[in-house]
């Protein structure tokens, strides 16, 4: 059954996803850093406020990830932000993650050199959140 | 971002200061699934960055943001040469041979060439 986006049941499967991934167990062993989402609202798109994703990440594994506000997401060590549609792309498949952070799409603050020194752990973790089935917002 | 990726690792790496400061080329990076890429002016210890390729290019690289990435995963070895037998550097010499990477200019330029991948380098 397809879980509302960015809800607190979503970040739960979301979690259990990154878990269940052997290639994230692999990719993300070292990482020690939490990881801040922003999805900017689009009100048209019926997604009227700005939430957070907030990820506690470590060593290959998802020790927390939950749903916050904006501000909470931004006091992660790395913080990507974009808007609701881009992130729907990604989760879609319609964006590839590393594509959009080259390209801009997905503005990212952070060490640049360790966040791609991980990139394999941050593709996989991109798999992870196109696993989790959605209802989105602005499909309904 | 590529930018901003070799800015960090300057400031953050000493040992990329040497090469930094030494480096005078003009390198372009085409990302050839996005249709969009960069030329990295190195003056010697300053970075210009043009969107898009620019004229008078000492090097060109052109291939998908996948393996751009893993190019700055390339680990450095022994006497500063990137290193292409473990798993990345075998993926990237692989792409080479495919020509699903293309540099432009890689033969007479090849200590340059290295010069750039350590400095991009983040390993």
């Amino acid at each position: 059954m397809a879980i509302k986006a960015f809800s607190e049941e979503w970040a739960g499967a979301f979690k259990d996803e990154v878990n269940k991934s052997a290639v994230y167990k692999n990719a993300g062993k070292g990482w020690k850093w939490t990881v801040g989402l922003v999805i900017e609202a689009e009100p048209n798109k019926h997604f009227p406020e700005s939430k957070g994703v907030v990820m506690d990440l470590f060593d290959g594994s998802a020790r927390d990830i939950h749903v916050g506000s904006a501000a909470d997401a931004q006091k992660c060590d790395f913080v990507i932000t974009a808007p609701y549609t881009r992130w729907k792309e990604v989760a879609t498949k319609q964006l590839d993650a590393t594509k959009g952070m080259l390209q801009g799409k997905l503005k990212l603050k952070g060490d640049l050199p360790t966040i791609v020194r991980y990139t394999k752990a941050s593709q996989e973790m991109t798999e992870c959140t196109t696993r989790v089935p959605v209802e989105w917002p602005d499909e309904k | 971002m590529l930018g901003g990726l070799i800015d960090a690792n300057v400031k953050g790496r000493p040992e990329k200061q040497g090469d930094f400061e030494q480096l005078v080329a003009r390198v372009g990076i085409w990302v050839t699934d996005i249709d969009e890429g960069v030329t990295l002016d190195f003056k010697g210890g300053k970075l210009v960055v043009h969107n898009g390729l620019e004229a008078k290019r000492t090097i060109t690289i052109r291939a998908d943001a996948e393996t751009v990435m893993s190019l700055s995963n390339l680990k450095i070895g022994p006497l500063g040469l990137p290193v292409y037998y473990d798993e990345t550097g075998r993926a990237v010499a692989g792409k080479l041979l495919r020509r699903k990477l293309q540099i432009d200019g890689l033969l007479p330029n090849l200590l340059t060439l290295n010069a750039v991948t350590r400095i991009f380098s983040v390993q």
